[in-house]
């Protein structure tokens, strides 16, 4: 990898860059964004189009709870990715399960599992706190471009092109499912393997991002780039476009602004997402010509 | 053995414990478009969805279809989210390429969706957003969805709804030739007598079971005079 720290240095002096953006670890937060900010922007389409934003607060939060659980059983603080991505899986098939068995509304079944993990996170984290200082998971809570290893950023890109390929596969499937499940089923889409599918996808992906955004603010990366998309989008095309480009310049925008001010990354790349939404929201509103609407 | 295209035999869907059909028996001819009418509650999108194989029942569903043959189906309703940016021409592509939609419309199924919308009256609209369609434009949409490719059994939930004179014209013009040109079998809830007596070929009542079935005439008659 030190050839992309020498380009990175190199790259950074002549577009004038300040000192901070010149770290070799600031290569690899631009490197880790550009490869997870197209992934989590153009996932966020389908997770808004399945209206499962809610359930990404929740693995957000599964995430935390995964991660004490495996400092408690003895992994590396630095490497949890296994228990992180194993309580997530678990919880997110069985959220899943749940919903399609319950007769209660879909957020009222993933409210009851978001209180179920952030409460069950809360006592483990008192309790495993007693071994190790809070702050040294801070990281994974917020975000953290300075924790990236350049094996993270090989996971990244070998899940990413995993992740990418199987929606990329499943695509036309996922979408005729989120519009009508019953109609899809008629066109014999397997709907339940789509269902349980998609969210193992976006639970990978959002465990791969956790270094670069934070468990408590991954879900913001899959949702708000489709918020932001959907107010200027006129078709799925576009809509897929704008997510990612949104997400990117979110990131970018986000990390640079972290280095520099010496803030959390995920905090700050929600800042830059929110800061995309609230500029495409009046553009959307005089696209559509009806400024009054609410 | 019957040659009907489906048999249903003591048919019955229980939800939270009370019955919603019950010891439902019925033969559908092949080639014929079989009404099912009644108030509202009675069973009739229940029995289509127990047909689609989409809800436990209980009882038996015979299916005598070609091999490999296509069911059609238009729902009552359709809950998109109005917000959505997907264009009629990329919904209708989703089941008719293997592209990713978002990726762009491939030729052949561009030409398609063109073709099924001037089949219902809505030529030239494949840019429009799903979401600003009046209802009956959307309904015409979830037609031309289900029609291709040619289905061997057509199941449409009160297609008609919302609907002017001028498309329930259109929808009984393809609905007879689907029938009488493709053999396919059209098994439809509808409320619009008129149209019933227009295209049914036969008529079931149903009130939870199989109240009455027979020639459209004759059951709107006794249905009607129940009902006075």
């Amino acid at each position: 990898m030190r050839w992309l720290y020498t380009w990175w240095i190199a790259l950074a002096k002549a577009l004038g860059l300040s000192a901070e953006l010149q770290y070799p670890f600031v290569a690899r937060g631009v490197v880790a964004i550009l490869l997870l900010a197209p992934l989590l922007g153009g996932l966020s389409h389908l997770v808004v189009a399945r209206r499962l934003a809610f359930f990404s607060t929740t693995l957000g939060q599964a995430a935390l709870t995964g991660l004490v659980i495996g400092v408690a059983v003895g992994q590396p603080l630095d490497d949890t990715y296994a228990s992180i991505l194993g309580f997530c899986l678990l919880v997110a098939i069985v959220m899943v399960y749940v919903r399609r068995q319950a007769t209660l509304p879909p957020d009222t079944v993933i409210g009851v599992f978001m209180a179920f993990t952030l409460g069950l996170g809360i006592c483990l984290l008192v309790a495993a706190t007693r071994r190790f200082n809070i702050h040294q998971i801070e990281a994974v809570m917020f975000g953290s471009v300075l924790t990236l290893t350049d094996h993270d950023l090989v996971l990244v890109l070998a899940l990413g092109a995993l992740l990418g390929a199987a929606t990329a596969f499943a695509y036309n499937m996922i979408l005729a499912d989120s519009l009508s499940p019953p109609i899809a089923r008629a066109r014999r889409v397997p709907t339940t393997a789509i269902d349980y599918g998609f969210v193992v996808i976006v639970t990978i992906a959002i465990t791969v991002s956790l270094k670069v955004i934070g468990a408590l603010l991954v879900e913001a990366m899959v949702v708000v780039p489709a918020a932001a998309a959907r107010n200027v989008a006129r078709s799925t095309r576009s809509y897929l476009v704008w997510s990612m480009v949104i997400a990117v310049v979110a990131g970018l925008g986000g990390l640079f602004m972290s280095t520099v001010w010496r803030v959390p990354t995920g905090g700050a790349i929600v800042l830059a997402l929110s800061v995309c939404f609230f500029i495409t929201l009046p553009l959307g509103r005089w696209r559509s010509g009806s400024p009054d609407r609410s | 053995m019957s040659d009907a295209a489906l048999e249903l035999d003591k048919v019955g869907v229980r939800r939270e414990g009370r019955p919603v059909l019950e010891d439902v028996s019925l033969e559908i001819n092949p080639s014929t478009i079989h009404v099912l009418i009644g108030p509202n509650g009675a069973g009739k999108s229940t029995l289509l969805a127990a047909l689609l194989g989409q809800i436990a029942f209980t009882g038996t569903i015979r299916q005598r279809l070609p091999d490999g043959a296509t069911i059609g189906y238009v729902p009552q309703s359709f809950v998109a989210d109005r917000t959505l940016p997907i264009t009629i021409g990329e919904f209708l592509a989703l089941s008719r390429q293997r592209w990713p939609v978002c990726l762009g419309i491939r030729p052949a199924a561009r030409a398609k969706t063109g073709e099924l919308l001037a089949k219902v009256g809505l030529a030239g609209m494949e840019k429009r957003r799903l979401g600003e369609l009046s209802g009956g434009e959307l309904r015409r949409v979830l037609i031309a969805n289900a029609i291709d490719p040619v289905p061997a059994l057509l199941l449409c939930d009160e297609p008609a709804t919302g609907l002017d004179p001028g498309a329930v014209e259109q929808l009984d013009a393809l609905l007879t030739g689907l029938r009488d040109d493709h053999h396919t079998t059209i098994v439809m809830v509808s409320h619009d007598r008129a149209q019933v007596r227009r295209i049914a070929n036969r008529v079931t009542l149903i009130d939870r079971t199989v109240v009455d079935t027979g020639q459209p005439a004759k059951v709107l008659e006794r249905a009607g005079e129940a009902a006075t």
